[in-house]
């Protein structure tokens, strides 16, 4: 039938020309890594993604990437493939930490070293390294530096802390680390509202909106990743709470990332202080470990990127180390 | 006539040639699907030989197995011209629920000798209850299937995630499983898996009832058409609420296998495979339209599925072509089962 | 311009090697109605599907107005000027009347624009719909018209295309007495101005009636064709079928003696539907029951069987009394249920012969707790029945049910039944759109169950059909019972007076 073959030739040659890469590989005798994502739910991944093909293409490696649309099994099933593609090393970012744990065993059972990127595993007696970020510290840093700014400026305050998934360990981690600096200084600053946002824009917009409507003095706002920037200054612009430093009836705003808009947002004014996740510095920690690994040396289970706190002041002398600002520069040249 | 697909002779008086003939008779056999599973395989293997290498068969192996059994479930509701969208929300719920019983870390039957098999109890029975609960709204109330089992499904995976956060101080599902459960999903016979000679004798029974028993007739006649089967005595409403009760069981022993080969209570788990469930039954020649199914068809279509996953996830392309492509193949795979319909309706 | 309008020469069809015409010549003058007779499965249907354009011929000639035409769609097909109206009308009930007459042809606001001009659309209906003589504002929806009226919107239909030649198929099986009468008219009409008219029917009065000229099909070939006069029922009869078929009713040995009373019926009452019922029917005996189109008797048969409810009365099988809305217990004494619906309620089309026959009857035939199956078993108990009656077909457990012609298909459903050897046997209009011959052994097999002991109602629209098989006859009307004419003085003008009494 001419459409079956048509059609299907079709397919072969777009098989055929994606899939080059992964062979030329085979053919060089370079080493391969593969590259397992959850899902590209903010910059901060697909960022990771580029950083990290990037840096192994530096290195001369060849990487295989799958992605797991958030299925933990289907993941578990992707590291077996890669495994029988004989990989060298893993990086993994898994969605549930504890389901997460059979794939450990199977990675080592081949003997191929795995890597969890920014999001470790339950605690578990399998061989692997974990590559996180300390969450706690960077927000507990930046919330300091924001309570300082509130301090300088005086008066006192009513803050709303907008969660991330509570299924998700990191978010967890940060708004523990703001709630630490926050519930020490009760004496000027009132946490009036916690949102959850399960990393859902309209939940984030809705959350946020209700908060506002019922506490329409909010002064401070602590977000826990710049992937909810826009919907914040669309929902502060539409309660008339969107201004700049030094404006009147500008509220505090810490975020958390380093993405470009929280780069855009600190470098127009508008935001005060950002954590950020040290995404360079993190992907050599994993590579230095495979480095280390495929070597023979030990290494740490747990290697921490300490991240840092980017301010309105600190912006030029330290934004080459925020992952965003590169990424803002390339598209604001 | 014959109903059945098999070889048909030319039509006389027709100008084909020998090619075109087996291409016509492939496109009209029943086993179309096989061929294009075989044909895909055939041409990733010029790429990534490791296809066909006996670990990876292995491994696919394995993999099929639960998505079968959910499919299975899933097709008994197809045949009586019904569908159920919750299959996939029944698994987590039962997830939750089983691991919230045997987990070590503060689970109702924490450390008990006894904790597997209630905490298997206990998904069996959510699924039948939540199967039942289907079927009865669908009948009972008269309203579309569609809608019944798009609330169910939305109700319960959001019970589940609350059940989960209920239940666990941190974290996003419930870890700590004990060993004897976690067994199932690696543990087996004489060296054949558990999950296997679970899955095999579920197909085995499923085959039976549907060819052998009253009640596999009653379920096609249902399908093909209700009121000639009520006025032929079959009980409409019961044989529907028990194919709902049935894809509900299914899901939780799917579940089941799905829970210990993950070690973790989640409530997002089967999430994303609703589609391949369904996909599963259609490609493998359940009908949508009711009356139609067998096992043999079903095994069919997941492995279609399951093949064209794993090759994909083997050739580790970069991310934007593996939806592209998985899209692709399974439109190839519905345009030429399209063209074989209106063969054959051309007579 | 020649007189004749339509020439069929040398039609040849096989499907799948099975010839199913043979050298099929028609020929049609312009104004003239052709009368096409023939058994199911003589090839009527296939030799207008090709000329309508849903089949293909093998090979041979078609000529309309001298050029020859090979229409390969309908679409085709309405171009050339041919509107075939079918048995199962193709109306959208949920659309109006206007719309469903231009349904692919709107006249538009701006040339090619999607915009629909409404004013001109209705203008066209009104007078379209004027043509046949239809009384109904252009705005009602399909779904609100009888029977009758949605075939004059057919017919508007197939003139708003300008059709020189519409083809009639069994036009007349639904219709009351009155819309069959309107529809003549109209037919004579059309004639009048000229358009061809082909028309199908197994009710041959109306042919011989209505037709300038008939052929006769028989297996795929001509076998008789000529202006009306060379013909009579009984040579139509004798070329169709291929033998004289003497009578048209096969004999009956009536049952002598009082017989017990098997079904027994009080008062029984359902508001809107029927009002107190009552009557006896004995083993042994045919109970004809007679009325209009909505006069509540298809309504009755399935309260009887347990399939609708209602509100007072009692029913008693064989002195006990029968719980009601419980089919299977119907079943269970030994009632039959033979609808007027045996597409949509009789048969599963897709399905096998044996899987149909066998439906009814499988918890019977299984064995121990978990109801097992024996698959030969069924095949061959399915395939004794289906022999019994004389189903012709090759492998019963091969063939779907939707490949038979409408009599086979009805030997199916009554196979169903015999194979539980009822006692109580209602039938709903059981020779509805089947053949002379077809019908013919329906009533035999009806005979050979009453001769064997068991109780027939037997619903029909047909007066001559009940005359010829019951001994008695329950005349209803409007949800009523109008009254009982025993054997002696059926009379048809009597019965059709009792059914019309306002």
């Amino acid at each position: 039938m001419q459409i079956n073959r048509r059609q299907f030739s079709a397919t072969f040659a777009a098989v055929a020309a994606s899939a080059t890469m992964p062979l030329l590989a085979r053919a060089e005798g370079g080493k391969t890594i593969a590259l397992m994502f959850d899902a590209f739910d903010s910059d901060f991944w697909i960022t990771g993604n580029v950083i990290l093909k990037a840096k192994a293409k530096e290195n001369g490696w060849t990487t295989l990437e799958t992605i797991s649309n958030r299925d933990q099994n289907k993941q578990n099933d992707q590291l077996k493939a890669m495994v029988e593609r004989k990989v060298d090393g893993i990086i993994f970012i898994p969605t549930d930490n504890n389901a997460a744990i059979p794939a450990i065993r199977t990675a080592n059972a081949a003997n191929i070293p795995i890597i969890f990127f920014n999001r470790p595993p339950a605690p578990n007696d399998n061989k692997y390294v974990a590559i996180q970020a300390d969450n706690r510290k960077i927000m507990q840093t930046t919330v300091s530096n924001l309570v300082d700014l509130a301090k300088k400026q005086g008066g006192k305050y009513k803050a709303c802390v907008l969660i991330g998934d509570l299924g998700d360990n990191n978010a967890v981690q940060r708004r523990d680390g703001a709630l630490d600096i926050l519930n020490a200084n009760k004496d000027i600053i009132e946490v009036v509202s916690q949102v959850a946002t399960e990393w859902n824009a309209d939940k984030t917009f809705s959350g946020l909106t209700n908060a506002i409507q019922a506490h329409p003095d909010i002064n401070m706002l602590i977000s826990p990743s710049d992937s909810e920037d826009k919907i914040i200054e669309q929902v502060l612009k539409t309660a008339g709470k969107w201004h700049k430093t030094g404006e009147d009836g500008h509220v505090l705003f810490a975020g958390f990332d380093g993405d470009q808009n929280g780069y855009q947002l600190l470098s127009t004014k508008y935001m005060d202080v950002n954590g950020v996740q040290n995404l360079f510095y993190e992907a050599d920690l994993a590579y230095g470990a495979f480095k280390d690994i495929w070597a023979g040396k030990p290494v740490d289970k747990m290697l921490i990127d300490p991240g840092f706190a980017i301010s309105q002041a600190t912006l030029d002398s330290k934004r080459d180390d925020m992952w965003g600002y590169h990424v803002w520069k390339e598209k604001n040249k | 006539m014959s109903e059945t697909g098999g070889v048909l002779s030319t039509v006389s008086g027709g100008t084909r040639s020998r090619p075109m003939n087996v291409v016509r008779w492939l496109l009209l056999s029943d086993y179309l699907v096989l061929a294009l599973t075989a044909l895909y395989v055939a041409a990733l293997w010029f790429f990534v030989p490791e296809i066909l290498s006996p670990t990876n068969l292995r491994d696919v192996f394995l993999q099929i197995l639960p998505l079968f059994v959910a499919a299975m479930g899933l097709m008994m509701v197809l045949m009586v011209a019904q569908i159920d969208l919750s299959a996939t929300s029944i698994m987590a719920m039962g997830c939750v629920v089983g691991a919230s019983i045997m987990t070590d870390q503060g689970g109702y039957l924490a450390e008990h000798a006894s904790a597997p098999v209630v905490a298997i109890l206990a998904m069996v029975a959510i699924g039948l209850l939540i199967g039942v609960l289907n079927g009865v709204c669908t009948i009972v109330f008269d309203m579309p299937s569609f809608l019944v089992t798009l609330t169910t499904m939305m109700f319960f995976s959001g019970a589940a995630v609350w059940y989960t956060a209920a239940h666990t101080s941190s974290g996003s599902s419930i870890g700590g499983l004990p060993p004897a459960f976690i067994e199932i999903g690696y543990g087996g016979v004489a060296g054949i898996p558990y999950a296997a000679i679970i899955t095999v004798a579920l197909a085995i029974v499923v085959h039976l009832v549907l060819t052998r028993t009253v009640f596999g007739r009653w379920v096609r006649a249902v399908g093909l058409n209700p009121r000639a089967a009520a006025i032929s005595g079959v009980p409409v409403r019961a044989v529907v609420v028990g194919c709902f009760a049935l894809s509900g069981l299914f899901s939780a022993l799917a579940a089941i296998i799905y829970t210990a080969r993950l070690e973790a209570g989640t409530p997002i788990l089967g999430q994303r495979i609703l589609l391949d469930v369904i996909g599963a039954a259609v490609i493998g020649g359940v009908s949508l339209f009711g009356g139609k199914g067998t096992v043999i068809g079903v095994l069919v279509g997941v492995l279609f599925l399951s093949v064209v996953d794993n090759g994909l996830q083997l050739l580790g392309l970069s991310l934007s072509s593996v939806y592209a492509i998985k899209g692709g193949v399974i439109l190839v795979a519905a345009v030429t089962d399209a063209i074989r319909h209106n063969l054959m309706a051309r007579g | 311009m020649s007189d004749l309008l339509l020439k069929v020469s040398g039609l040849n069809k096989s499907f799948f090697g099975v010839p199913v015409l043979r050298d099929v010549g028609l020929e049609l003058h312009r104004g003239a109605v052709l009368g096409l007779v023939g058994e199911n499965g003589s090839g009527k249907s296939t030799t207008m599907n090709i000329l309508g354009g849903v089949l293909a011929k093998d090979s041979g000639r078609v000529e309309l107005d001298g050029e020859e035409v090979a229409p390969t769609n309908s679409r085709d097909a309405l171009a050339l000027g041919i509107a075939f109206i079918h048995q199962e009308l193709s109306l959208f009930p949920n659309l109006s009347v206007e719309e469903n007459i231009f349904l692919d042809h709107f006249p538009r606001k701006f040339a090619r624009l999607p915009f629909v001009d409404r004013r001109t659309l209705r203008d066209r209906a009104q007078k379209a719909i004027e043509l046949v003589d239809l009384r109904v504002s252009p705005v009602t929806p399909v779904m609100r018209l009888p029977q009758g009226e949605r075939q004059l919107v057919e017919i508007a239909k197939a003139l708003s295309r300008q059709a020189r030649l519409i083809i009639f198929d069994e036009p007349t099986t639904s219709l009351t007495a009155r819309e069959t009468e309107r529809l003549f008219t109209i037919i004579g009409r059309l004639r009048a101005q000229g358009i061809s008219i082909i028309y199908i029917s197994h009710i041959l009065g109306d042919v011989l009636r209505l037709c300038d000229e008939i052929a006769v099909l028989r297996d795929g070939q001509v076998v008789g064709a000529g202006p009306r006069d060379d013909f009579t029922i009984e040579r139509l009869v004798t070329l169709m079928v291929g033998r004289t078929i003497d009578r048209l009713f096969p004999e009956r040995n009536p049952v002598s003696g009082p017989q017990r009373t098997a079904l027994s019926v009080r008062g029984v009452s359902q508001p809107g539907i029927v009002k107190d019922i009552s009557f006896d029917l004995s083993l042994g005996e045919v109970l004809g029951v007679s009325g209009l189109m909505g006069s509540g008797r298809s309504e009755l048969a399935r309260i009887l069987f347990g399939l609708d409810p209602y509100s007072e009365g009692e029913i008693r099988v064989q002195d006990a009394k029968l719980p009601p809305l419980a089919p299977r217990a119907a079943m269970d004494r030994g009632m039959a249920f033979l609808t007027e619906d045996r597409r949509g309620e009789g048969l599963m089309m897709e399905a096998s012969i044996s899987d149909n026959i066998v439906l009814p009857s499988l918890v019977e035939q299984s064995s121990g707790f978990l109801r097992w199956l024996n698959p030969s078993e069924l095949t061959k108990a399915a395939r004794d029945v289906a022999e019994r009656i004389r189903v012709n077909a090759k492998a019963v457990d091969r063939t779907a049910v939707r490949t038979l012609s409408g009599g086979n298909q009805q030997k199916v459903v009554i196979a169903k039944w015999l194979l539980r050897a009822p006692s109580i046997f209602i039938l709903d209009e059981p020779t509805r759109g089947i053949d002379v011959g077809a019908k013919y052994e329906v009533y035999k097999i009806i005979n050979e169950m009453v001769g064997a002991g068991a109780a027939v109602l037997f619903i029909s629209s047909e007066i001559e059909e009940l005359i010829g098989m019951a001994d008695r006859i329950m005349v209803m009307g409007r949800g009523e019972v109008r009254g009982f004419f025993s054997r002696g003085s059926f009379d048809r003008e009597t019965l059709m007076g009792a059914a019309l009494w306002e």
